[in-house]
């Protein structure tokens, strides 16, 4: 009985000790360190764009892009991978679910973009840039989170500062892989729409890169269009953005609907080249 | 130990070691480049679309009833028979059909026509042209795989079982039409969206995989929008981003029309067209230019 009684303030010490070599909480001096080095902010490929966000796309950061169908959505996305693999920032990984990653959009982008410096020609460009877009078909909730678990397990061990380190992930779209699980009586396709959302923020946090998820509208009250994926997923993303096109245009109009530093209402506009 | 020095040395290698499955960009270049199109018929048709119906993509066909729908579905399914040596894909087509409106003798029609046409452009070529009678009509219309589905049970069913139809080489999958069972007998519509949201992502995994092209031919119906009503495409929003390309049939004054819609990589463009006794062709009465929206 002593001896138990001995034992205790051992188990306690211990206790402290541990918690005091894996710190569960930063200060903020620490948290500003932490943004100033790795949180910076990746361009999104379009300066009108960039000039709306201040900056473009933030490390760290969930981005939705909402719009109706054919609005730009993926074109916003392969622009801005284009810019990333362009700048050398970090190698892209696009999460196909949709069959609307096409390698022959990218290289005319790239083709229409005059060439940063002349001593590269066009067809090095292009390769330069292409080897860094990774792109993998996904159909299925379930083997989407199956590859962020595989991604964060090879993150983890891969250096910081590698430069060819995966800087911004692309979900293009989110809404049809939980579209089949969610609306049921049951809550599972929420709880698994919202664990999705919670690994995507934590891997961006961790893993210092910038998560790009596009959503589709459905029909809301008095024929409005809202967001899909309902009310539990509005507060998953950092950032919200809404874009809208005329049909028969190429210019599409954004707006900001939820950001974390610039208020909401804000808009702006860009236009897709052919 | 050893276990993480070697995860961290694969992976130092390239960002490429990172997952199994995922491509780069550039090697998907060079496959897209070299992926034959499936031909419609119209010349004009095929420019706007970039050379025909891209293969590993859903593309949805989509306008109000008389416009041509089903002929241009039956010709697909015809086109994508053409040999290799004659510029097609050589290919077998999968044919399920929700409304019953597939004719056999119209389809034996579209055939012969489609032959006759191909012995005129290659009639240069006709000493070193091989077998000519594999271009007989029935050889044809015994490549073309056709299901009837009379429900919308029968239908999820058939495209379970297709997956294990496709081992075998198949091209081109034509479903016509794929809205016709699901706008009736269902009341609970958050069901009908999970159903066809599963469908096709069921679809879209085909494509990719057997590396074929999806065709899905859709209804119109009246939406009640800023006050008037409006054409769109039945089944909703939801299922409007269920495709990677859309093309809209509508009639211009005496002429009908493509008008592509949605597509990733191909600029909106319309071009006219004509449904002929030989199948889609192009308009032969005056040369129309295509027309850039």
């Amino acid at each position: 009985m002593g001896s138990v009684i001995l034992w205790i303030p051992f188990i306690i010490t211990s206790g402290i000790e541990n918690c005091s070599r894996q710190p569960p909480w930063f200060n903020g001096l620490e948290l500003l360190e932490d943004a100033k080095q790795n949180k910076h902010v990746l361009p999104s490929g379009c300066e009108g764009i960039d000039i709306l966000l201040e900056g473009g796309f933030r490390i760290g950061q969930l981005t939705e892009i909402v719009g109706p169908s054919s609005s730009g959505k993926t074109q916003m996305c392969l622009r801005s991978a284009l810019g990333v693999a362009d700048m050398n920032l970090g190698s892209v990984f696009f999460l196909d679910t949709c069959n609307s990653f096409s390698s022959n959009r990218i290289a005319s982008m790239i083709n229409q973009h005059t060439a940063t410096s002349v001593e590269e020609d066009g067809e090095t460009r292009v390769k330069r840039i292409m080897s860094r877009i990774l792109c993998q078909s996904v159909y299925d909730i379930f083997e989407l989170l199956d590859i962020l678990r595989q991604l964060e397990n090879r993150l983890s061990y891969q250096e910081k500062s590698n430069g060819n380190s995966i800087r911004l992930l692309i979900i293009d779209s989110i809404a049809t892989l939980v579209a089949p699980i969610l609306g049921s009586k049951n809550s599972q396709g929420r709880m698994l729409t919202i664990s999705t959302g919670i690994l995507l923020k934590r891997i961006a946090n961790d893993y210092n890169l910038s998560v790009l998820v596009t959503n589709q509208m459905v029909g809301g009250q008095r024929g409005h269009l809202k967001p899909a994926l309902g009310e539990s997923w509005k507060s998953i993303p950092h950032v919200q953005l809404l874009l809208s096109r005329d049909k028969g245009s190429t210019i599409c109009g954004i707006s900001i609907l939820k950001h974390t530093t610039i208020g909401s209402g804000r808009t702006g506009k860009f236009v897709i080249h052919n | 130990m050893s276990a993480s020095i070697a995860m961290a040395e694969s992976s130092r290698s390239g960002a490429h070691a990172l997952l199994d499955g995922a491509q780069t960009a550039w090697d998907m270049l060079s496959e897209e480049q070299m992926q034959k199109p499936i031909t419609t018929g119209c010349e004009e048709l095929d420019t706007i679309l970039g050379g025909g119906i891209q293969c590993k993509a859903v593309t949805e066909i989509g306008g109000i009833p008389g416009i041509g729908k089903t002929q241009l579905g039956i010709q697909l399914a015809v086109n994508v028979q053409i040999p290799v040596q004659y510029g097609g894909l050589g290919g077998k087509a999968v044919y399920i059909d929700t409304e019953g409106s597939f004719m056999v003798e119209r389809a034996h029609q579209i055939i012969e026509g489609c032959i006759a046409d191909l012995f005129e452009k290659f009639e240069h070529r006709k000493q070193s042209l091989v077998c000519p009678y594999i271009l007989q009509p029935n050889s044809f219309l015994a490549n073309i795989f056709y299901f009837r589905v009379c429900s919308y049970t029968e239908q999820i069913a058939a495209v379970n079982y297709l997956e294990k139809f496709l081992e075998e080489h198949k091209d081109i999958i034509v479903v016509d039409s794929i809205t016709f069972h699901f706008r009736r007998d269902f009341d609970d519509l958050a069901m009908r969206t999970r159903v066809l949201g599963g469908m096709s992502s069921k679809l879209m995994r085909f494509t990719k995989k057997h590396n074929l092209a999806v065709v899905l031919l859709n209804q119109v119906t009246t939406k009640f929008v800023d006050g008037s009503f409006q054409l769109t495409l039945a089944l909703g929003d939801s299922w409007s981003h269920a495709c990677t390309n859309r093309i809209i049939l509508y009639w211009n004054g005496n002429e009908r029309h493509a008008y592509i819609d949605k597509s990733p990589s191909l600029r909106s463009a319309s071009a006219p067209f004509q449904v002929t006794s030989k199948g889609i062709r192009n308009v032969t009465s005056n040369c129309k230019r295509v027309r850039m929206m």
